[in-house]
């Protein structure tokens, strides 16, 4: 049988996007199941908690709207405080611009909406390696997303049948975005970067400003390493007259 | 939680989030975007890398509680960033994280 060159791409694409896709799938399986559950203490049912995770799809958003709730916060705060915790997203969706352009708009569109903090970590080093498409791209994102609401609805349906310790299963996605920053490559600008957006997440946690830590925290970062860079590039510059 | 109130924090966080998502990559899309901004762009990562993980490793109050098991996180951390360094490979990572933080956790 001869199949034809369309298909084998597509499975082939496929294939591709599943195996940047699985580290994060199975990440998702982890902490998708106690937020199911976090989410059905709250009397949330399958199909709310469904909506949730296909088109809301954010974990760190996820998490706090049942906690903020058990805590008698008032709806307004807490669609305040999970909306300012998600501008990070914007800084996602900036650094995608240079690396999709081509892409049809349709495309774009269900690729940028359904980014999260690990499949922007996948998907914009896969970009880098200058190998890598916004279809196959979307690929894991979708993978992704599925596992993380199949996850949550399992967590629904089998409420507290079983005991995940929530912090021990998060740190799976701590260890994935340490992975993430230490295959980075070792530029100064880079470096500085990184250590900087690490003294402004500790700086906002001190001063209480926890749902804004990671946005704020990643532009002093990216300031400072871009404050860095132009005044190197000066001193060479002077160096060069000389 | 009531339907009325899941309906209202539903929508308004699913749109908030979709704009944050799509919005900035269709304002600067197909630009021809200066030097500068474009570098400013590749410091994001390692910028929002290291946020993710300082955001979730740091807690001001973590060693109120004494050294141990706050130090656990710490130790763990750096088990990861041997095996990240050494393969690059986000399971890898992700298991050798687990796996630590549980045993450490256990002693």
């Amino acid at each position: 049988m001869i199949q034809s060159g369309d298909t084998v791409t597509r499975r082939e694409s496929l294939r591709q996007s599943f195996a940047a896709a699985y580290p994060i799938m199975l990440g998702y399986v982890a902490i998708g199941i106690p937020c199911g559950i976090l989410c059905d203490s709250i009397g949330l049912n399958a199909l709310q908690v469904l909506l949730l995770s296909a088109l809301f799809y954010s974990g760190a958003g996820q998490f706090m709207i049942p906690n903020l709730y058990l805590a008698s916060t008032p709806v307004a705060s807490i669609i305040a405080s999970v909306s300012l915790v998600n501008t990070r997203q914007m800084l996602y969706s900036a650094s995608f611009a240079p690396e999709c352009g081509g892409a049809s708009k349709l495309l774009a569109f269900f690729f940028t909406a359904t980014v999260t903090d690990e499949s922007y970590g996948v998907n914009i080093a896969k970009f880098k390696t200058g190998d890598w498409s916004v279809g196959r791209a979307l690929g894991v994102n979708l993978m992704s997303q599925s596992s993380w609401a199949i996850s949550n609805v399992i967590g629904v349906l089998v409420g507290s049948l079983i005991d995940i310790p929530l912090s021990i299963a998060s740190f799976a996605m701590t260890s994935i975005f340490i992975c993430l920053l230490f295959t980075q490559k070792l530029t100064s600008e880079n470096i500085i970067a990184a250590v900087m957006a690490i003294v402004g997440v500790a700086v906002c946690k001190i001063l209480g400003l926890s749902s804004a830590a990671i946005l704020i925290g990643a532009v002093v970062g990216v300031v400072c390493a871009m404050v860095f860079s132009s005044i190197k590039r000066r001193l060479i510059g002077k160096g060069d007259r000389l | 939680m009531s339907w009325d109130e899941f309906w209202l924090i539903f929508v308004t966080c699913a749109i908030t989030m979709l704009a944050c998502r799509v919005l900035p990559f269709f304002l600067l899309k197909g630009r021809e975007l200066p030097d500068e901004a474009r570098r400013a762009l590749n410091l994001i990562p390692p910028a929002a890398f290291a946020a993710l993980v300082a955001n979730d490793i740091f807690d001001p109050a973590m060693f109120d509680a004494g050294i141990w098991p706050a130090a656990a996180v710490l130790v763990a951390s750096l088990f990861v960033i041997l095996v990240a360094c050494k393969t690059g490979s986000l399971v890898w990572s992700a298991i050798t994280g687990v796996v630590v933080y549980a045993l450490l956790l256990l002693i």
